[in-house]
């Protein structure tokens, strides 16, 4: 069976996935999440006046119909308008997710390359001060909490050196730029122990294989061993661990964004929470599941390309 | 005598371990001749694999390291050589199969890919389609059928014995001044054993090369090997020509061993006789006993084997015995 087929294949498997995930969402919101008129008008509002905004609302159909709509929206990505700005929630999507990637890009590409870098290195050189100091700093740095990154920064680099500026956000390129590099820097700070930390054991786990003692056996630097084989071979974990990744990437960071000012879909999701402003919530729910589904997808399909013992069936 | 190409001479390993140094290797020699097999046997834990890993330059480090002692390869040294240079000698000169056919291919990568890199590094002035032919030539030459296919193949798509074909053409692609073959017929079926033997002593006529067959199985030592060294706790007990070894061993230990294996009556098929095994097991090497080591499990050993510890004498014809109470015959 030829990549394309087993592509198209596991793509189907996608169908009963999403039946599900809809069905969740509907449960969550319709049942579960208490009655969104008494939520929004508060509690004085009239009978008269709650039945009136349930209609408005359209929380009157009947159920299949509200379901259906969350089945149809996870296709057409038509999430309806916003209880609180009124606006269209697909386009508030799309005008929300550049200001996040802007910010998660780099950071997400600076933070892996960087991590599998410093991974490498300190399996070259395993047990040694380096490797030990690296360690070190990366427990170090993951035992502090995002605020503290977040609010330090701010105050320190920001407000005292006064190298970057403490928030805000303009739209358009360049103009975004001196307001996304903090952000980016403590994006890539709070990533970068967990991700070193976990290339490293994945790629410790090769260095002792029998196949790297043949490699040192044929007359092979380490240097090479170590980019060509060991790499190849810590490729398949690591490949999962990024490319899951990615859903969030277009998500945004909720705290980074709403403390840094970045009108990206982290900030709305936040602000959708706090307003009670149910279909933004579900449309970022609905969108992290649908992501999400496709990048394990990706995962799968890009398993067969660097594991040849992955049989397409 | 032919040509001496390795002469490992006092040979010391010592591994650093939580519970303190341990001397895998202790003051071993060793010669291997052009075109010849030396057999290194011993149980698990004797010092033969580290032995040959020595020789190679591949002795994790730390923890262990070369305490004392040399390795010459045609007059150089090599246990004090750079490693530049010893790279140029592995996979090129002296090349290594091992144990474990199964594991020890690169599962990402195809047969002719890992078997090219070998002539990539020591071979320069090929090309690559010159390498892609010595591939194909290389895979043809250890039996593998239809290696035009296999080449392109992945080791998860061959089984255990065709493996160990690639390892070995993989090995000898730069057509070694010598072979270290570390048990290599230990993880397959014994008619694959018998093959991949057949295999290596004839690739052995065509290349010239000189093996060195570390295993504990003596009748594979006594199908191929020229010369033996029998090894026990780091140290060679008795070494000679493998007729001698096999004819009028004289070490308890060498007996024991050859006692171990199991007789069978050539026109019925019947096993002759109980199996003899050597009592107790080997010692600890944090705490081997004054003396010999093998004392305890020997039933010739006297109040002097406890006290001092016997050195490799020669008895005659290069056939060396290491103990105080050799057994004559």
């Amino acid at each position: 069976m030829n990549i394309y087929v087993y592509t198209i294949r596991r793509s189907l498997y996608v169908i009963p996935i999403l039946l599900g995930v809809s069905m969740m969402i509907f449960f969550l919101f319709n049942f579960i999440s208490g009655d969104p008129t008494s939520i929004l008008l508060g509690p004085h509002a009239t009978a008269v006046q709650m039945a009136e905004l349930r209609q408005e609302l359209g929380l009157d159909r009947a159920w299949y119909f509200q379901y259906w709509d969350i089945v149809k929206s996870a296709f057409t990505f038509d999430f309806g308008r916003s209880w609180t700005t009124k606006q269209q929630i697909s386009s508030m999507l799309s005008s929300g997710a550049i200001p996040s990637m802007t910010v998660s890009i780099p950071a997400f590409i600076i933070s892996t390359v960087l991590s599998i870098s410093i991974a490498l290195l300190i399996s070259f050189f395993r047990g040694g001060w380096l490797d030990k100091t690296v360690v070190f700093v990366c427990v170090t740095m993951m035992s502090i909490s995002s605020l503290a990154y977040i609010l330090f920064s701010q105050w320190f680099f920001a407000f005292k050196l006064g190298w970057f500026e403490i928030s805000g956000y303009e739209n358009g390129f360049p103009d975004f730029v001196p307001y996304v590099l903090l952000p980016i820097l403590i994006w890539v700070m709070m990533t970068i122990g967990p991700n070193v930390r976990f290339f490293r054991t994945v790629m410790l786990d090769e260095v002792y294989q029998d196949y790297v003692r043949t490699a040192r056996s044929k007359g092979l630097s380490e240097y090479y061993i170590l980019f060509k084989h060991v790499l190849k071979n810590a490729m398949i974990p690591i490949i999962t661990y990024v490319v899951i990744q990615i859903p969030f990437l277009i998500l945004g960071a909720l705290l980074t964004e709403s403390f840094f000012g970045i009108p990206g879909l982290g900030s709305m999701t936040l602000d959708a929470i706090n307003g009670n402003d149910f279909p933004v919530i579900k449309a970022m729910t609905i969108l992290t599941a649908v992501a999400y589904i496709i990048f394990s997808l990706i995962t799968d399909v890009l398993y067969t390309v660097v594991d040849p013992r992955v049989r397409l069936k | 005598m032919s040509e001496k190409i390795l002469e490992v001479k006092d040979l010391v390993v010592q591994f650093n371990t939580d519970r303190g140094v341990i001397t895998a290797v202790n003051g071993v020699n060793l010669e291997v001749y052009k075109g010849k097999t030396l057999g290194v046997v011993g149980e698990s834990g004797s010092g033969k694999s580290v032995t040959a890993l020595s020789v190679m330059g591949l002795i994790p480090s730390p923890p262990g390291k070369i305490a004392s002692g040399s390795i010459l390869y045609r007059g150089e040294e090599l246990t004090t050589i750079e490693q530049t240079d010893m790279r140029k000698i592995r996979g090129n000169k002296i090349s290594m199969i091992f144990q474990e056919p199964m594991t020890s291919l690169n599962p990402v990568f195809t047969v002719g890919n890992q078997i090219e890199e070998v002539l990539k590094l020591h071979q320069r002035e090929l090309s690559k389609v010159e390498r892609k032919k010595k591939a194909i030539e290389m895979l043809t030459l250890v039996g593998i059928p239809s290696p035009e296919q296999r080449v392109k193949e992945y080791p998860h798509q061959l089984s255990g014995g065709m493996r160990q074909r690639v390892m070995i053409a993989m090995a000898l692609s730069c057509e070694p001044d010598i072979l270290i073959a570390d048990e290599p017929t230990t993880a397959l079926d014994v008619t694959i054993q018998a093959q991949i033997l057949e295999l290596m002593k004839k690739l052995q006529k065509d290349l010239g090369m000189a093996i060195i067959f570390i295993t504990h199985d003596l009748g594979v030592v006594a199908e191929t090997c020229d010369d033996v060294a029998v090894m026990y706790c780091g140290k060679i007990v008795e070494r000679g020509d493998v007729k001698t070894i096999f004819k009028s061993p004289q070490h308890p230990y060498t007996i024991g061993l050859l006692h171990s294996i199991p007789a069978y009556d050539s026109t019925t098929g019947e096993q002759k006789g109980r199996l003899t095994t050597i009592e107790g097991m080997v010692p600890s090497l944090f705490d081997l006993p004054k003396g010999c080591s093998f004392q305890d499990r020997c039933g010739y050993a006297s109040d002097r084997c406890r006290s001092e510890e016997p050195s490799l004498d020669d008895v005659g014809n290069g056939h060396g015995v290491s103990c105080f109470t050799p057994v004559q015959k």
